[in-house]
Order: structure tokens, then sequence, then C-alpha cells
């Protein structure tokens, strides 16, 4: 568990961080979202110590970091960054296994890990003889995922790892990321402007105003539906209700037992926002929720895609 | 004509031939020992100014300025001067003159090192820094390996100098291909001075090779282990 309590980071007279106070659970992902200037980024590498805070506690499994060695810290936490930062003179293997060798494990050990690691973030372990400058830079970021995860650290600092990635691959990674944690459950901080990420990748979301002020950390689907206040509203976008409803399982709907005869069909595994857009593009209210097994679970109406959205 | 300037050649090549068998001895020595003096140069000017070039990367406003500006004026002083001025306060050996020659290494060297150094991209520092290297280990392991084809060439172009500047060593020390040349000027033998110059730049043509080959393997011995052992993993 980190704790932050009553912490604030100064430059000078600026003020990054304002009297900061939250906790992030064990294996949860919690993704810092704010505009640029909000200290997301300072507050992520505080929990590192790559930046110092002026005041205030963050506690790391009930411990002061203040008084642990910020290198054995840091050999504790795993860290990605958006160049990915991978080292040019050393070969993807060399790159993945850096900590193991800080931390002194067996060659045998750590090759074996990385081998383990690469197939674990879904690369072709041919690339492991190549330097980092002949990789796309997808290639490069899951090498810098890899990396952080080679000690098996608990928990892992993620600083907009896939901002500087193009749509198509930005989403696969995120996707890989979210399969990923279901695998090995991590504690993941993760810095991001970008609403959409934080939404899909979130357990909770922190977003932070401008200053370094806290203004709501909840779940994704109650930020969305009840922002906390106008800059929460406003941030988040005209289409938040759209975003919510993409949280939603179309299996969690209201679902009538009427005939589906005749109906426009989609399969219950898909969510809310795929529903209506399957209404809007066939002008239909109703459609046929078809589940994975081939049978009709049920009707779901425009109705009860309005209920959903009321409900928190 | 061409008959005439062919026969020239002719005379010139025997003249040659001769003069080189003549002070064969004398050469194969100064050969030697030239090329002694400009490696005992490289190797203390190499330790001096990495280390001044790791320092001047680490306090860049404070020291970086002076300590490369004080290499420039270095480089900018009348060789013979410099030569003179340790031959008379170390004594005519070939010490001074490698005292010498080390301060005109120390410009490239110091300026590739740090330029090389505060090339790596912040990217990279940072990650290493929050991987958990040590600020040791970031330099040892991280930052100079990056640098080193930069440093190695700042090397190479101090060294390759040196072997040229080294024969004016001759004027304060007998040590070094610049004692027959000094000794050809002297009597105007021009074919002494010839085979001399070929071998002064053959030494620099050598040296610049052999610190080539040094940097690859420095460069290569670092991920060619890896590599191996990953391949071979790889194959089971």
């Amino acid at each position: 568990m980190i704790v932050f309590d009553h912490v604030t980071k100064k430059f000078g007279d600026v003020i990054a961080v304002n009297d900061l106070s939250f906790e992030i659970r064990d294996g949860e992902t919690v993704m810092l979202l704010g505009p640029s200037g909000c200290g997301k980024t300072t507050t992520l590498k505080m929990i590192n110590r790559l930046i110092e805070h002026t005041s205030g506690t963050i506690l790391v499994d009930g411990k002061d970091i203040e008084k642990e060695d910020p290198v054995q810290l840091r050999r504790s936490m795993g860290y990605v960054i958006q160049q990915a930062g991978l080292f040019p003179h050393l070969t993807v293997g060399d790159n993945i296994g850096t900590v193991p060798r800080l931390l002194g494990w067996k060659p045998a050990r750590i090759r074996d890990r990385i081998v383990e690691l690469v197939e674990l973030v879904d690369l072709d372990p041919a690339i492991l003889p190549r330097l980092p400058r002949e990789l796309s830079g997808g290639q490069q970021q899951r090498v810098g995922v890899a990396r952080a995860l080679a000690a098996d650290p608990p928990v892992m600092l993620m600083d907009e790892p896939f901002g500087a990635l193009d749509p198509i691959t930005r989403q696969r990674l995120q996707e890989e990321l979210r399969r990923l944690q279901q695998r090995v459950k991590k504690t993941i901080v993760f810095v991001t402007h970008d609403v959409e990420e934080a939404v899909t990748l979130g357990d909770r979301i922190a977003v932070l105003n401008v200053g370094g002020v806290l203004e709501q950390f909840d779940r994704p689907a109650r930020i969305l539906g009840r922002p906390a206040n106008a800059f929460v509203a406003d941030f988040l976008g005209k289409d938040r209700q759209l975003r919510r409803l993409s949280l939603m399982s179309v299996a969690d709907a209201d679902l009538l037992p009427e005939s589906a005869e005749g109906l426009p069909e989609v399969p219950s595994s898909s969510n809310l926002r795929s529903a209506l857009d399957e209404m809007l593009e066939t002008g239909r209210r109703r459609l046929a929720v078809r589940d994975s097994d081939g049978t009709i679970k049920g009707v779901l109406t425009l109705e009860s895609i309005m209920q959903m959205s009321r409900a928190i | 004509m061409v008959i005439g300037v062919l026969a020239d050649l002719g005379t010139f090549w025997s003249d040659f031939r001769d003069t080189v068998s003549a002070n064969y001895d004398e050469l194969f020595t100064r050969t030697i020992e030239h090329l002694s003096i400009v490696a005992q140069t490289a190797l203390i000017s190499s330790a001096i100014g990495i280390v001044l070039g790791i320092l001047c990367a680490r306090y860049r406003e404070r020291l970086a300025p002076l300590v490369i500006g004080t290499a420039s004026v270095v480089l900018t002083l009348p060789s013979y001067a410099l030569f003179g001025y340790f031959g008379v306060t170390l004594g005519y050996n070939d010490r001074a003159v490698i005292l010498a020659l080390t301060l005109y290494a120390m410009l490239p060297i110091i300026r590739n090192t740090y330029v090389g150094l505060t090339q790596v991209s912040p990217a990279v520092e940072e990650s290493a820094r929050g991987m958990g290297m040590s600020g040791r280990q970031i330099l040892f392991r991280v930052r100079l390996p990056i640098a080193l084809p930069v440093i190695m060439a700042g090397i190479r172009q101090a060294t390759v100098l040196n072997v040229a500047i080294a024969t004016i060593g001759a004027a304060i020390a007998s040590g070094g291909l610049g004692t027959p040349i000094f000794h050809a000027i002297g009597r105007s033998e021009l074919t002494l001075l010839l085979a001399a110059t070929i071998l002064v730049a053959a030494v620099g043509i050598g040296a610049d090779l052999i610190l080539g080959l040094v940097e690859r393997i420095l460069r290569e011995r670092y991920f060619a282990r890896a590599r191996a052992a990953l391949l071979l993993r790889l194959a089971r």
C-alpha cells in the first residue's frame, strides 16, 4: 500500500503538489490524470524519490520512504517512462536483465527470467540479441515494461508510457497491459493526460488540477457519472456519459425476456456504448443480446441503457 | 624526357635505399623510441583527460568552461617554446617531452569526454536512476560506455597529433624520430629527411589503427558475451 499523507512539493516558491493525501491499495491500478502543470509526474516521482517531497509523509508498505535508501527503494519498484529510456549500448536482453544484475542474481537465473519476460510482454525472443535502436517504438515500450517487471517488484510506476506511440499501437499496448495486470497483479501508479486511457486502465483515477490539487479520487464510472466539480467535468469532456457507457457491459443491463425476432443483435460481451452505437446505426430502440454460447439472452432497450447511465 | 624523369627516379630510389640501409639501426631504434613516447603520452593523457572530462561533465557550470578554456590556450602555445621550457626546468630528457605532449593532448580528450557524457539522453539517465542505479553505476555502466566512441575519437585525434609534435621533442631530448630529422636538416640530407618523415607518418597511421582496434574491442566486448549466452540458451 502507498499512502500520501499531506504531501506538498515546492520548487522554489512554486507549489507543484499541494497537500496531497490519498491511498493506493495493493494490486490496484491508480491513474494520475490531469492537465500539464498539475503535478502528476512530480507525484509519481516522489514515490521512488527521484523527486524529494517538501513536507508530509509518503509510506510504502507502512514504511516512511524518507528513511529508506533511495537506491534500494527504486530497485523494489518498476519504472517505465515515455521514451522507454532503453540503454542504447546494451542488447534488448541485457536491458531487460539490468535490475536482476544490479541485485546480483546468478547469470542462469537472469537468462531464464529474461526469456520468461519476453514471452510475458508478447515479444519475439529473436529480438533479444538486437540493440534498442533496431526496434519500433511499440517494441521499445514493451521492452521497457519487461525491464521494469524484471525483478518482479510489487509496485510499477509508469509515466505516460504509451504517450509517444501512434493511436493503434497505444490501444494495443493498453489492452496488453490490462491482460498483463490480471496475471501479475501489481500495484500500478500510472500518469496520463488522456481521459480515455485513464478510464480504460484505471481501477481508480486521481484527477489533479494545476498547482497539484487533488480534485477527485474515485472509480472511473463514478468520476464520469458524478464529477466532483466543474473542473473535473470540464476536463473529462462533453462525452463523459458515453465514456461511462463503454465501462458497462451489456450483460449487466436489465434485459427484457421478449421475442427477439427480427432485431439487430449485439454480443453480450460488448459494452453499452457499442450497443447504443448499434441502435443509432440501425435506427432501432431494441437489440437482441446473444450470449457467447449462441443463445439469445433477451432484449436490450434504449430505456434500459438510459436507466443504467443514471445509476451510479 | 620521360626517360630522363624515370632515370632521375631510379637514381633517387637507389639513393633512398642506400640512405635507409646505412641508417637502418638508427632509424629502427628511433621509430621504437617514438612509438614508446607517443604510447606513454597516450596512456597518461587519457587517464588525466578522461578524469578531467568526467569532472567537467559533473560540474558543468563552474568547471567545464575553465578547464576546457585552459586546455584550448595550451594548444595555441608554440611547441618549440613549450618543449624548451620543460627542457630547461625539468632537464633534457624524455620525461619533459612526455609532459609537454600530455598538455597538447588534453583538449581533444577532455572536450570529447565532456561532450560524450553530456550528450547521453536524459531519458536514459532518468530510467537508469529510476531503476535503482547508484551515481557510480550510472557513470560506469551507462554514461561512459555510451560516450566511449566519442571519447576514443578524442584520444585518437590527440595521439595522431602528438606523433607529429613529438618530433620537435628532439630539440630537448635525443629520443624519437625528431633526432634523425634534426640531423638531416643540419646536414642538408634530404633523403634522410624524407625517410624519417615517412616513418613519422607511418607511426601516425599505425597509432590510429591500433586505437581504432582498441575501441572496437571495448565496444564489442560489451554485448558480445550476453549475445552469445542468449543465443545458446535460445538454441536449446
